[in-house]
């Protein structure tokens, strides 16, 4: 068994290694385009099931951003959906006999980590200007501003960990007893492999959306606002 | 344990393409499509409002016409209620006219009728009484009647009155002695001699032959008729007759 914390390439493309994981994620990332594509390609005002299914999911998505962060859900809605549906899809291709989740190497949750990390950025930017984004940091009060930098970082970096670990844990898990005690014994461990899958993803992804929406939030208030905001509410 | 950062940056971008292909495919289609039917949806209700706008306004005219119907049909059914009696009226009163115009007519046409029928048989009376007497004459003696009827002639002369016995001697050219059949030569005689005693003079006597007397003599003159015959009975029988019908 190879360590889950390394990833062999399997091929070079100039001076990056193409790992499995990697080549999984194209093959994940093909799937989806194609069956988004062919899913999409007749919407219509007299919905088929297809498309009403396809309506729910949408529409379900934008409820609970809109119930994380109060905003309209559209400037939202592609990222934190493809983050959801990618993660899910990922986690899910571990049932796939020989195929390892790419959510189970680092690199993938990493790099998740650090997309979350420029989005919150970036709409924090796109939301509020660079002093709004800059002004979130001091909230509640300029003292927290070292604290709230190094949450920044913590935060998404927590993610990433919490992503890795559960689903290495579980792809390990099973690996591990489908080598001693046999084939059909670790089903009722990937089901809840199924479970857990889905949970991170929508963890991630609500999480995800927590952050953008609170450096939103608080780079659209002044620290003056805040703390009189917090005065109101003690007394 | 080491990082692939080539790896990193490649699922990163990955990731990125993903999230830009999925915006294109799949998130905008989709939520354009239920933003499309929550248009069309919210276009289908205001329509229906409207509709329901019109509809009710529709039926508050329809209920004010209906009403306006009701009023307008009361009274044209007055109006047309009085129409009816008055052209009963008019009509009862026509017929009534026409009835007794027609009433009138008949009883002209009754009359008019039961005159001529009257005239009829009176005319068929007279004819039936001279067929009735000339049969009872045929089963009678001719000397017989001559004598009963110039004895009836003498006395119908001697009723006279002096002035028109002598006005009738005096007679110029004679006296016409009508009979219904030729005398015989003594018939004559004698009754020239009877008639000559009765006026007491000796007129003329012209003996003339009408049928139509049936039975008897009468004397004339141009300006005098002595009636003793069946023919001026029947006639004076008619006259009453058709004076008492």
């Amino acid at each position: 068994m190879n360590s889950p914390l390394e990833s062999a390439a399997l091929f070079q493309i100039g001076p990056v290694p193409i790992t499995q994981a990697i080549v999984t994620t194209w093959v994940i990332m093909a799937v989806l385009v194609v069956g988004a594509y062919l899913l999409t390609r007749r919407l219509s005002l007299r919905p088929s099931k297809r498309q009403v299914a396809l309506e729910l999911l949408v529409d379900t998505l934008d409820t609970q951003i809109r119930e994380t962060s109060g905003a309209q859900p559209a400037p939202y809605r592609g990222f934190i959906g493809t983050l959801f549906v990618f993660i899910l899809a990922a986690n899910w291709s571990s049932l796939i006999p020989g195929v390892e989740p790419p959510t189970a190497k680092l690199e993938t949750d990493a790099a998740l980590a650090v997309l979350v990390f420029i989005s919150v950025i970036w709409f924090g930017v796109r939301g509020n200007g660079v002093g709004g984004y800059l002004k979130s940091f001091a909230a509640p009060n300029p003292v927290m501003i070292p604290l709230n930098m190094l949450a920044s970082v913590t935060r998404v970096f927590s993610m990433f960990v919490r992503l890795f670990g559960n689903v290495m844990s579980g792809v390990f898990v099973i690996a591990i007893v489908a080598s001693l005690a046999g084939l059909l014994v670790p089903i009722p461990l990937m089901a809840l492999d199924l479970l857990t899958g889905l949970v991170q993803a929508y963890i991630f992804a609500v999480l995800a959306m927590v952050f953008i929406s609170s450096t939103v939030e608080d780079g659209a208030h002044t620290p003056a606002d805040l703390e009189t905001s917090a005065k109101k509410k003690d007394s | 344990m080491t990082i692939d950062f080539w790896g990193l940056g490649l699922q990163a971008i990955n990731v990125v393409i993903l999230v830009w292909l999925l915006t294109r495919v799949f998130w905008r289609p989709v939520a354009a499509a239920i933003a499309k039917r929550h248009e069309a949806a919210q276009a289908i209700l205001g329509d229906a409002a409207a509709t329901k706008t019109k509809a009710e306004a529709a039926l508050a005219e329809l209920s004010e016409a209906r009403d306006g119907i009701a009023s307008e049909r009361t009274r044209v059914l007055a109006q047309a209620t009085a129409s009816a009696e008055a052209a009963k009226a008019a009509a009862l009163a026509e017929a009534k006219t026409q009835a007794a115009a027609l009433m009138t007519s008949a009883r002209a046409t009754i009359a008019h009728e039961t005159d001529a029928v009257r005239a009829k048989r009176v005319a068929q009376s007279g004819a039936l009484a001279v067929e009735i007497a000339q049969k009872l004459l045929g089963r009678l003696p001719d000397e017989a009647i001559q004598v009963r009827f110039l004895d009836l002639l003498v006395e119908a002369i001697a009723a006279l009155p002096a002035s028109d016995r002598a006005a009738l001697a005096k007679t110029k050219g004679g006296l016409d002695l009508l009979s219904p059949a030729d005398l015989s030569a003594s018939a004559k005689v004698k009754i020239t001699k009877a008639v000559q005693q009765a006026l007491e003079a000796v007129p003329e006597l012209n003996f003339v032959t009408d049928p139509d007397l049936i039975a008897g003599f009468e004397l004339r003159s141009a300006h005098f008729v002595l009636r003793n015959s069946w023919q001026a009975d029947l006639a004076a029988i008619l006259k009453e007759l058709q004076h008492v019908s």
